[in-house]
Protein backbone atom coordinates (compact mmCIF):
# COMPACT_ATOMS: atom_id res chain seq x y z
CA UNK A 1 0.00 0.00 0.00
CA UNK A 2 1.15 3.74 -0.46
CA UNK A 3 0.19 7.11 0.95
CA UNK A 4 1.20 10.19 0.56
CA UNK A 5 1.17 13.01 3.32
CA UNK A 6 1.55 16.80 2.83
CA UNK A 7 3.86 18.58 5.43
CA UNK A 8 3.47 22.44 6.03
CA UNK A 9 6.28 24.41 6.55
CA UNK A 10 6.51 26.00 10.08
CA UNK A 11 3.11 24.33 11.33
CA UNK A 12 3.96 23.31 13.94
CA UNK A 13 0.56 22.17 15.68
CA UNK A 14 0.38 19.48 12.98
CA UNK A 15 4.36 18.56 12.82
CA UNK A 16 3.87 14.84 13.46
CA UNK A 17 0.71 14.28 11.80
CA UNK A 18 1.94 11.92 9.34
CA UNK A 19 4.19 10.03 11.03
CA UNK A 20 1.62 9.21 14.04
CA UNK A 21 -0.15 7.83 10.72
CA UNK A 22 2.32 5.93 9.17
CA UNK A 23 3.09 4.43 12.77
CA UNK A 24 -1.21 3.52 13.37
CA UNK A 25 -0.70 2.04 9.94
CA UNK A 26 1.71 0.00 10.63
CA UNK A 27 0.51 -1.28 14.17
CA UNK A 28 -2.47 -1.83 12.23
CA UNK A 29 -0.36 -4.36 9.97
CA UNK A 30 1.29 -5.57 13.11
CA UNK A 31 4.85 -4.87 12.17
CA UNK A 32 7.51 -6.41 14.30
CA UNK A 33 7.96 -3.59 16.95
CA UNK A 34 11.66 -3.45 16.99
CA UNK A 35 11.43 -2.53 13.24
CA UNK A 36 8.87 -0.24 13.96
CA UNK A 37 10.53 1.35 16.71
CA UNK A 38 13.50 2.40 14.27
CA UNK A 39 10.76 3.62 11.45
CA UNK A 40 8.79 6.03 14.20
CA UNK A 41 11.59 7.63 15.24
CA UNK A 42 13.33 8.03 11.59
CA UNK A 43 9.90 8.94 10.17
CA UNK A 44 9.25 11.61 12.90
CA UNK A 45 12.54 13.03 12.48
CA UNK A 46 12.47 13.50 8.96
CA UNK A 47 8.61 15.13 9.25
CA UNK A 48 10.17 17.29 11.72
CA UNK A 49 13.12 18.24 9.34
CA UNK A 50 10.51 19.64 6.41
CA UNK A 51 8.45 21.29 8.70
CA UNK A 52 11.35 23.67 10.56
CA UNK A 53 14.00 23.56 7.35
CA UNK A 54 11.91 23.66 4.51
CA UNK A 55 9.76 25.59 2.33
CA UNK A 56 6.87 22.58 3.17
CA UNK A 57 7.37 19.13 0.89
CA UNK A 58 5.57 15.66 0.63
CA UNK A 59 6.05 12.49 2.50
CA UNK A 60 5.98 9.06 0.75
CA UNK A 61 5.37 5.65 2.63
CA UNK A 62 4.84 2.62 1.23
CA UNK A 63 4.51 -1.01 2.57
CA UNK A 64 6.02 -3.66 0.54
CA UNK A 65 4.30 -7.27 0.02
CA UNK A 66 7.65 -8.98 1.52
CA UNK A 67 6.73 -6.26 4.78
CA UNK A 68 9.58 -3.45 3.95
CA UNK A 69 8.79 -0.02 4.28
CA UNK A 70 10.19 2.57 2.59
CA UNK A 71 10.16 6.20 2.77
CA UNK A 72 10.62 9.15 0.80
CA UNK A 73 10.49 12.73 2.03
CA UNK A 74 10.78 15.34 -1.12
CA UNK A 75 10.66 19.08 -0.07
CA UNK A 76 10.81 22.11 -2.45
CA UNK A 77 14.03 23.90 -0.84
CA UNK A 78 15.90 25.85 -0.10
CA UNK A 79 18.14 22.51 0.25
CA UNK A 80 21.19 21.50 2.47
CA UNK A 81 24.54 23.74 1.74
CA UNK A 82 26.99 21.71 3.21
CA UNK A 83 25.79 18.11 2.98
CA UNK A 84 28.87 16.67 4.91
CA UNK A 85 28.58 19.14 7.73
CA UNK A 86 24.76 18.50 8.51
CA UNK A 87 25.69 14.70 8.70
CA UNK A 88 28.11 15.57 11.21
CA UNK A 89 26.69 14.79 15.16
CA UNK A 90 25.10 18.20 17.14
CA UNK A 91 25.06 20.18 13.98
CA UNK A 92 22.33 22.31 13.86
CA UNK A 93 20.75 25.29 11.82
CA UNK A 94 17.41 25.18 13.35
CA UNK A 95 15.74 28.53 14.51
CA UNK A 96 15.45 29.62 17.88
CA UNK A 97 11.89 28.61 17.37
CA UNK A 98 12.47 25.42 16.63
CA UNK A 99 15.12 25.09 19.41
CA UNK A 100 12.25 26.83 22.06
CA UNK A 101 10.27 23.46 21.38
CA UNK A 102 12.43 21.43 22.11
CA UNK A 103 13.42 20.64 18.10
CA UNK A 104 17.05 20.99 15.74
CA UNK A 105 19.14 19.03 18.34
CA UNK A 106 21.65 18.58 15.15
CA UNK A 107 21.38 14.49 15.87
CA UNK A 108 18.08 14.41 12.75
CA UNK A 109 19.87 13.01 9.85
CA UNK A 110 22.94 11.52 12.05
CA UNK A 111 19.56 9.24 13.54
CA UNK A 112 18.04 8.85 10.38
CA UNK A 113 20.82 7.30 8.79
CA UNK A 114 21.67 4.92 11.90
CA UNK A 115 18.64 3.37 12.01
CA UNK A 116 17.50 2.75 8.58
CA UNK A 117 18.52 -0.33 6.50
CA UNK A 118 19.26 1.82 3.76
CA UNK A 119 19.24 5.42 3.34
CA UNK A 120 20.11 7.76 0.66
CA UNK A 121 19.73 11.89 0.60
CA UNK A 122 20.13 14.49 -2.29
CA UNK A 123 20.01 17.91 -1.85
CA UNK A 124 20.22 21.17 -4.13
CA UNK A 125 18.72 24.32 -3.86
CA UNK A 126 15.25 22.92 -5.60
CA UNK A 127 14.67 20.83 -2.61
CA UNK A 128 15.95 17.91 -0.35
CA UNK A 129 15.31 14.40 -1.09
CA UNK A 130 15.62 11.81 1.42
CA UNK A 131 14.56 7.74 0.78
CA UNK A 132 15.28 5.36 3.56
CA UNK A 133 14.07 1.61 3.81
CA UNK A 134 13.39 -0.67 6.50
CA UNK A 135 13.97 -4.50 7.00
CA UNK B 1 -9.46 -13.90 32.47
CA UNK B 2 -13.17 -13.87 32.14
CA UNK B 3 -15.26 -10.28 31.34
CA UNK B 4 -15.04 -7.76 34.25
CA UNK B 5 -18.06 -5.76 33.55
CA UNK B 6 -21.45 -7.06 33.67
CA UNK B 7 -24.15 -6.18 31.40
CA UNK B 8 -27.68 -5.40 31.90
CA UNK B 9 -29.60 -5.85 29.24
CA UNK B 10 -33.04 -4.71 29.66
CA UNK B 11 -31.24 -1.05 30.86
CA UNK B 12 -29.31 -0.94 27.74
CA UNK B 13 -31.17 1.81 25.01
CA UNK B 14 -28.13 1.29 22.41
CA UNK B 15 -27.25 4.57 22.67
CA UNK B 16 -23.28 3.34 21.39
CA UNK B 17 -21.89 5.68 24.31
CA UNK B 18 -20.23 2.56 25.63
CA UNK B 19 -18.58 1.93 22.16
CA UNK B 20 -17.47 5.05 21.13
CA UNK B 21 -16.11 6.08 24.66
CA UNK B 22 -13.28 3.21 25.20
CA UNK B 23 -10.09 4.11 24.37
CA UNK B 24 -9.24 0.57 23.08
CA UNK B 25 -11.92 -0.47 20.96
CA UNK B 26 -12.86 -3.15 23.22
CA UNK B 27 -16.42 -2.72 22.85
CA UNK B 28 -19.09 -3.44 20.37
CA UNK B 29 -22.83 -3.92 19.60
CA UNK B 30 -23.79 -7.21 18.16
CA UNK B 31 -27.63 -8.26 17.72
CA UNK B 32 -28.72 -5.29 19.65
CA UNK B 33 -26.20 -7.20 22.82
CA UNK B 34 -23.15 -5.10 24.22
CA UNK B 35 -20.05 -7.34 23.94
CA UNK B 36 -17.04 -6.74 25.51
CA UNK B 37 -13.50 -7.70 23.68
CA UNK B 38 -11.46 -9.70 26.54
CA UNK B 39 -8.28 -9.34 24.66
CA UNK B 40 -8.45 -5.86 24.11
CA UNK B 41 -10.44 -4.70 27.48
CA UNK B 42 -7.72 -2.79 29.66
CA UNK B 43 -10.30 -2.36 32.84
CA UNK B 44 -10.39 1.11 32.63
CA UNK B 45 -13.77 2.37 33.74
CA UNK B 46 -14.82 4.25 30.84
CA UNK B 47 -17.34 2.77 29.52
CA UNK B 48 -19.35 2.25 33.00
CA UNK B 49 -18.61 6.18 33.47
CA UNK B 50 -20.20 6.81 30.12
CA UNK B 51 -23.01 4.16 30.42
CA UNK B 52 -26.25 7.00 31.06
CA UNK B 53 -28.53 3.81 32.14
CA UNK B 54 -26.56 1.99 34.26
CA UNK B 55 -26.52 -1.07 31.84
CA UNK B 56 -23.02 -1.59 32.39
CA UNK B 57 -21.67 -2.44 36.17
CA UNK B 58 -18.98 -4.21 38.15
CA UNK B 59 -19.39 -7.02 40.62
CA UNK B 60 -16.98 -8.16 43.28
CA UNK B 61 -17.15 -11.05 45.20
CA UNK B 62 -20.09 -11.70 47.60
CA UNK B 63 -17.68 -11.65 50.83
CA UNK B 64 -20.19 -13.30 52.91
CA UNK B 65 -20.83 -16.54 51.08
CA UNK B 66 -17.00 -17.20 51.06
CA UNK B 67 -16.01 -16.99 54.09
CA UNK B 68 -17.47 -20.68 55.31
CA UNK B 69 -14.68 -22.09 53.39
CA UNK B 70 -11.58 -20.17 55.07
CA UNK B 71 -10.41 -20.68 58.74
CA UNK B 72 -7.97 -17.61 58.58
CA UNK B 73 -9.19 -14.50 56.60
CA UNK B 74 -7.07 -11.53 55.61
CA UNK B 75 -7.78 -8.60 54.52
CA UNK B 76 -5.77 -6.22 51.82
CA UNK B 77 -6.55 -2.67 52.34
CA UNK B 78 -5.37 -0.18 49.93
CA UNK B 79 -3.56 2.93 50.68
CA UNK B 80 -5.62 5.42 48.53
CA UNK B 81 -8.69 4.64 51.28
CA UNK B 82 -6.50 7.12 53.08
CA UNK B 83 -8.42 9.84 50.82
CA UNK B 84 -11.79 9.12 52.39
CA UNK B 85 -10.69 9.99 56.04
CA UNK B 86 -9.07 12.83 57.01
CA UNK B 87 -7.40 11.61 60.22
CA UNK B 88 -4.82 9.14 60.99
CA UNK B 89 -6.74 8.14 64.09
CA UNK B 90 -10.13 7.82 61.56
CA UNK B 91 -8.31 5.24 59.51
CA UNK B 92 -7.42 2.97 62.40
CA UNK B 93 -11.04 2.91 62.78
CA UNK B 94 -12.07 2.44 59.60
CA UNK B 95 -9.34 -0.77 59.40
CA UNK B 96 -10.83 -1.71 62.41
CA UNK B 97 -14.36 -1.66 61.01
CA UNK B 98 -13.28 -3.78 57.85
CA UNK B 99 -11.89 -6.38 60.68
CA UNK B 100 -15.44 -6.79 62.55
CA UNK B 101 -16.60 -7.30 58.91
CA UNK B 102 -15.08 -11.25 59.86
CA UNK B 103 -11.29 -11.20 59.34
CA UNK B 104 -9.02 -12.12 61.45
CA UNK B 105 -6.36 -9.57 60.05
CA UNK B 106 -6.41 -6.28 58.48
CA UNK B 107 -2.98 -5.46 56.32
CA UNK B 108 -1.54 -2.13 54.59
CA UNK B 109 0.62 -2.50 52.07
CA UNK B 110 2.07 1.14 51.45
CA UNK B 111 5.35 -0.03 52.83
CA UNK B 112 5.62 -2.80 49.65
CA UNK B 113 4.32 0.63 47.67
CA UNK B 114 6.99 2.87 49.12
CA UNK B 115 9.76 0.24 48.53
CA UNK B 116 8.44 0.06 44.52
CA UNK B 117 8.27 3.78 44.37
CA UNK B 118 12.00 4.01 45.49
CA UNK B 119 12.90 1.38 43.16
CA UNK B 120 11.69 2.57 40.27
CA UNK B 121 13.02 6.02 41.39
CA UNK B 122 16.40 4.89 41.95
CA UNK B 123 16.54 2.19 38.81
CA UNK B 124 15.98 5.22 36.36
CA UNK B 125 18.62 7.24 37.75
CA UNK B 126 20.96 4.68 37.37
CA UNK B 127 19.91 3.57 33.83
CA UNK B 128 20.02 6.51 31.36
CA UNK B 129 16.59 6.62 28.88
CA UNK B 130 13.26 7.12 29.39
CA UNK B 131 11.83 4.77 31.70
CA UNK B 132 7.74 4.08 32.17
CA UNK B 133 6.69 2.74 35.90
CA UNK B 134 2.98 2.13 36.51
CA UNK B 135 1.37 -0.03 39.56
CA UNK B 136 -2.00 0.14 37.46
CA UNK B 137 -3.01 -2.93 35.91
CA UNK B 138 -5.16 -0.75 33.22
CA UNK B 139 -1.93 1.37 32.28
CA UNK B 140 -0.01 -1.76 31.78
CA UNK B 141 -2.24 -3.34 29.70
CA UNK B 142 -3.10 -0.33 27.69
CA UNK B 143 0.73 -0.05 27.23
CA UNK B 144 1.54 -3.82 26.69
CA UNK B 145 -1.49 -3.89 23.93
CA UNK B 146 -1.20 -0.43 22.54
CA UNK B 147 2.61 0.62 22.50
CA UNK B 148 4.90 -2.68 22.33
CA UNK B 149 8.08 -0.85 20.88
CA UNK B 150 8.04 0.65 24.94
CA UNK B 151 7.92 -3.10 26.61
CA UNK B 152 11.73 -2.66 27.07
CA UNK B 153 11.05 0.66 28.57
CA UNK B 154 8.33 -0.25 31.02
CA UNK B 155 9.99 -1.84 34.58
CA UNK B 156 9.10 -5.15 35.31
CA UNK B 157 7.41 -4.41 38.73
CA UNK B 158 5.22 -7.04 40.20
CA UNK B 159 2.04 -5.61 41.72
CA UNK B 160 1.93 -4.44 45.31
CA UNK B 161 -1.45 -5.80 46.20
CA UNK B 162 0.32 -9.08 44.52
CA UNK B 163 3.57 -9.14 47.06
CA UNK B 164 1.95 -8.82 49.76
CA UNK B 165 -0.33 -11.55 49.21
CA UNK B 166 2.48 -13.57 48.78
CA UNK B 167 3.88 -12.51 52.11
CA UNK B 168 0.93 -13.19 53.93
CA UNK B 169 -0.15 -16.60 52.01
CA UNK B 170 3.65 -17.29 53.44
CA UNK B 171 3.63 -16.08 56.91
CA UNK B 172 -0.09 -18.07 57.76
CA UNK B 173 0.76 -21.37 56.51
CA UNK B 174 0.00 -22.92 59.84
CA UNK B 175 -3.50 -21.09 60.00
CA UNK B 176 -5.01 -23.82 58.28
CA UNK B 177 -6.96 -22.69 55.22
CA UNK B 178 -6.39 -19.23 54.49
CA UNK B 179 -8.86 -16.76 52.49
CA UNK B 180 -7.17 -13.74 51.04
CA UNK B 181 -8.98 -10.55 49.68
CA UNK B 182 -8.37 -7.40 48.54
CA UNK B 183 -10.17 -4.40 48.64
CA UNK B 184 -10.86 -2.16 45.60
CA UNK B 185 -10.30 1.32 44.91
CA UNK B 186 -10.48 0.89 41.26
CA UNK B 187 -12.17 -1.51 38.58
CA UNK B 188 -8.60 -2.45 37.22
CA UNK B 189 -7.35 -3.75 40.13
CA UNK B 190 -10.00 -6.01 40.79
CA UNK B 191 -8.52 -8.16 37.91
CA UNK B 192 -5.41 -9.40 39.71
CA UNK B 193 -7.60 -11.92 41.83
CA UNK B 194 -8.82 -15.49 41.86
CA UNK B 195 -12.44 -13.88 41.99
CA UNK B 196 -13.93 -12.86 40.38
CA UNK B 197 -12.67 -12.72 37.13
CA UNK B 198 -10.56 -15.53 36.62
CA UNK B 199 -6.88 -14.71 37.13
CA UNK B 200 -5.69 -18.21 38.62
CA UNK B 201 -1.73 -17.11 39.23
CA UNK B 202 -2.80 -14.65 41.59
CA UNK B 203 -2.20 -15.04 45.67
CA UNK B 204 -5.29 -13.44 46.02
CA UNK B 205 -8.19 -15.83 46.00
CA UNK B 206 -11.30 -12.60 46.06
CA UNK B 207 -11.39 -8.84 44.75
CA UNK B 208 -14.24 -6.54 45.87
CA UNK B 209 -14.90 -2.92 45.61
CA UNK B 210 -14.09 -0.95 48.84
CA UNK B 211 -17.69 1.25 47.58
CA UNK B 212 -19.60 -1.97 47.68
CA UNK B 213 -18.90 -3.04 51.23
CA UNK B 214 -18.83 0.40 52.91
CA UNK B 215 -21.94 0.76 53.92
CA UNK B 216 -21.23 -2.44 55.88
CA UNK B 217 -18.26 -0.78 57.52
CA UNK B 218 -19.84 2.54 57.83
CA UNK B 219 -22.13 0.59 60.32
CA UNK B 220 -19.25 -0.54 62.42
CA UNK B 221 -17.34 2.42 62.78
CA UNK B 222 -16.87 3.25 66.60
CA UNK B 223 -13.79 4.19 68.76
CA UNK B 224 -12.02 0.68 68.68
CA UNK B 225 -9.02 1.04 66.85
CA UNK B 226 -6.41 -0.93 64.69
CA UNK B 227 -3.05 0.00 64.27
CA UNK B 228 -1.68 1.24 61.01
CA UNK B 229 1.66 1.51 59.66
CA UNK B 230 1.63 3.79 56.39
CA UNK B 231 4.83 4.59 54.70
CA UNK B 232 4.97 7.63 52.94
CA UNK B 233 6.45 6.92 49.96
CA UNK B 234 3.84 4.58 49.73
CA UNK B 235 1.28 7.57 49.69
CA UNK B 236 3.41 9.28 47.35
CA UNK B 237 3.12 5.95 44.77
CA UNK B 238 -0.66 6.82 44.99
CA UNK B 239 -0.78 10.66 44.64
CA UNK B 240 0.49 11.70 40.84
CA UNK B 241 1.10 15.00 42.10
CA UNK B 242 3.52 13.66 44.75
CA UNK B 243 5.46 11.35 42.64
CA UNK B 244 8.92 12.02 42.34
CA UNK B 245 10.49 15.52 44.17
CA UNK B 246 9.89 17.46 40.66
CA UNK B 247 13.63 17.24 40.52
CA UNK B 248 15.98 14.64 38.75
CA UNK B 249 13.24 14.54 35.54
CA UNK B 250 10.98 12.65 37.38
CA UNK B 251 6.87 13.29 36.05
CA UNK B 252 4.15 12.00 36.66
CA UNK B 253 1.24 11.42 33.92
CA UNK B 254 -2.46 10.95 34.73
CA UNK B 255 -5.76 10.40 32.72
CA UNK B 256 -5.82 7.90 30.00
CA UNK B 257 -5.56 10.74 27.42
CA UNK B 258 -2.64 12.37 28.29
CA UNK B 259 -0.83 9.14 28.92
CA UNK B 260 -1.94 8.17 25.22
CA UNK B 261 -0.65 11.71 24.16
CA UNK B 262 3.21 10.67 26.11
CA UNK B 263 3.04 7.40 24.82
CA UNK B 264 3.23 8.46 21.22
CA UNK B 265 5.50 11.05 21.83
CA UNK B 266 8.12 8.49 24.30
CA UNK B 267 7.30 6.13 20.67
CA UNK B 268 9.05 8.74 18.66
CA UNK B 269 11.59 9.36 21.04
CA UNK B 270 11.34 12.37 21.99
CA UNK B 271 11.35 12.29 25.66
CA UNK B 272 15.15 11.43 26.19
CA UNK B 273 15.62 13.69 28.62
CA UNK B 274 12.80 13.00 31.17
CA UNK B 275 13.99 9.39 33.14
CA UNK B 276 11.10 8.26 34.91
CA UNK B 277 6.99 9.40 34.31
CA UNK B 278 5.15 7.22 36.42
CA UNK B 279 1.68 6.40 34.26
CA UNK B 280 -2.03 6.75 35.94
CA UNK B 281 -5.50 5.34 34.18
CA UNK B 282 -6.96 7.93 36.55
CA UNK B 283 -6.82 11.43 37.06
CA UNK B 284 -4.76 12.51 40.52
CA UNK B 285 -3.87 8.56 40.50
CA UNK B 286 -5.20 5.87 42.71
CA UNK B 287 -6.86 8.32 44.51
CA UNK B 288 -9.05 8.90 41.59
CA UNK B 289 -10.12 5.32 41.96
CA UNK B 290 -13.76 4.40 40.47
CA UNK B 291 -14.79 3.40 43.58
CA UNK B 292 -13.60 5.52 46.18
CA UNK B 293 -16.62 7.63 46.68
CA UNK B 294 -14.62 11.43 47.40
CA UNK B 295 -13.72 13.51 44.90
CA UNK B 296 -10.49 12.64 43.58
CA UNK B 297 -8.71 16.16 43.99
CA UNK B 298 -10.85 16.29 47.74
CA UNK B 299 -9.15 12.71 48.21
CA UNK B 300 -5.78 13.89 47.25
CA UNK B 301 -5.50 16.58 49.77
CA UNK B 302 -6.78 14.33 52.45
CA UNK B 303 -4.25 12.07 51.75
CA UNK B 304 -1.46 14.69 51.23
CA UNK B 305 -2.69 15.65 54.48
CA UNK B 306 -1.64 12.75 56.27
CA UNK B 307 1.85 12.50 54.89
CA UNK B 308 3.63 13.82 58.23
CA UNK B 309 2.09 10.89 60.32
CA UNK B 310 3.40 8.06 58.01
CA UNK B 311 6.85 7.43 59.20
CA UNK B 312 6.40 3.56 58.91
CA UNK B 313 9.64 2.01 57.16
CA UNK B 314 9.74 0.63 53.48
CA UNK B 315 9.73 -2.72 53.09
CA UNK B 316 12.52 -4.79 52.59
CA UNK B 317 12.16 -6.71 49.25
CA UNK B 318 14.10 -9.01 47.61
CA UNK B 319 14.48 -9.19 43.56
CA UNK B 320 12.71 -12.33 43.16
CA UNK B 321 9.58 -10.43 45.17
CA UNK B 322 9.04 -7.53 42.89
CA UNK B 323 10.76 -8.75 39.59
CA UNK B 324 7.41 -9.99 37.02
CA UNK B 325 7.52 -10.17 33.43
CA UNK B 326 4.81 -9.32 31.61
CA UNK B 327 3.50 -11.25 28.87
CA UNK B 328 2.95 -9.98 25.37
CA UNK B 329 0.52 -12.26 22.97
CA UNK B 330 2.07 -12.25 19.67
CA UNK B 331 0.13 -13.49 16.96
CA UNK B 332 1.98 -15.85 14.78
CA UNK B 333 1.13 -14.71 11.50
CA UNK B 334 3.39 -15.02 8.60
CA UNK B 335 4.10 -11.87 6.72
CA UNK B 336 2.25 -13.11 3.36
CA UNK B 337 -0.73 -13.91 6.24
CA UNK B 338 -0.77 -10.77 7.29
CA UNK B 339 -0.16 -8.51 3.85
CA UNK B 340 -3.49 -10.65 2.64
CA UNK B 341 -5.69 -10.25 5.42
CA UNK B 342 -4.67 -5.87 5.58
CA UNK B 343 -5.14 -5.62 2.08
CA UNK B 344 -8.34 -7.51 2.68
CA UNK B 345 -9.28 -5.30 5.45
CA UNK B 346 -8.34 -2.20 3.30
CA UNK B 347 -10.55 -2.82 0.13
CA UNK B 348 -13.60 -3.55 2.08
CA UNK B 349 -12.62 0.20 4.28
CA UNK B 350 -12.80 1.64 0.64
CA UNK B 351 -16.27 0.72 -0.05
CA UNK B 352 -17.18 2.56 3.63
CA UNK B 353 -17.76 6.17 4.18
CA UNK B 354 -15.30 6.10 7.13
CA UNK B 355 -16.93 8.60 9.14
CA UNK B 356 -16.67 6.14 11.78
CA UNK B 357 -19.97 6.91 13.08
CA UNK B 358 -20.20 4.05 15.26
CA UNK B 359 -23.68 3.21 14.64
CA UNK B 360 -23.00 -0.22 12.77
CA UNK B 361 -22.36 -1.33 16.53
CA UNK B 362 -18.62 -1.09 15.99
CA UNK B 363 -16.42 1.75 17.03
CA UNK B 364 -14.95 3.19 13.48
CA UNK B 365 -15.08 1.60 10.35
CA UNK B 366 -12.45 -0.50 10.23
CA UNK B 367 -13.82 -2.45 12.72
CA UNK B 368 -16.84 -3.69 10.75
CA UNK B 369 -14.44 -3.87 7.80
CA UNK B 370 -12.67 -6.51 9.95
CA UNK B 371 -15.89 -8.61 10.66
CA UNK B 372 -16.70 -8.41 7.09
CA UNK B 373 -13.45 -9.58 6.25
CA UNK B 374 -13.82 -12.37 8.62
CA UNK B 375 -17.26 -13.36 7.01
CA UNK B 376 -18.90 -12.61 10.41
CA UNK B 377 -20.80 -9.11 9.30
CA UNK B 378 -22.32 -7.64 6.23
CA UNK B 379 -21.85 -4.51 3.94
CA UNK B 380 -25.08 -3.71 4.76
CA UNK B 381 -24.68 -3.22 8.51
CA UNK B 382 -23.78 0.17 7.38
CA UNK B 383 -26.27 2.31 7.55
CA UNK B 384 -24.95 5.98 6.16
CA UNK B 385 -23.33 3.73 3.19
CA UNK B 386 -27.53 2.81 3.19
CA UNK B 387 -28.33 6.53 2.77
Amino acid sequence: MIKTYDVEKDNYEAAGQASRDIKKTLKMFGLDSAVLKRIAIACYEAEINIVIHSNGGKITFELMNDGSVNLSFDDTGPGITDLEKAMTPGYSTASTRARELGFGAGMGLVNMKSVASTFNIESNSEGTHIKMSFK
Amino acid sequence: MKNIIEYAKQNCVHCIRCVKSCPVNAVYIENKTVHIDSDKCIYCDTCVQNCPEHALEVKGAHMHDTFPQFDYKVALIPTAILTETSSYEQLGRIAEAIRKLGFDEVVDYSDIEGALYRKAIDYAQEHPGLWLTSMCPAMNRYIINNYPTLMDQLLPFEYPVEIAAKRVRERTKDKGRVGIYSICECIAKLSLAKEPFGNENSNIDYAMSVSHIFPKINKLISDDKSVMKINRYGIKSNVAHLFGNKVNSIISVEGLNQCQQFLELAEFDRLKHIDLAAMYACYQGCVGGYFLWNNPFEGSYNIESLLEHCHSEVANLSEEEYSKTFKVDTKEQSVEERIIWFNKVNEILEQLPQYDCGSCGYANCRGLAMQIAKGEADISRCRVRKG
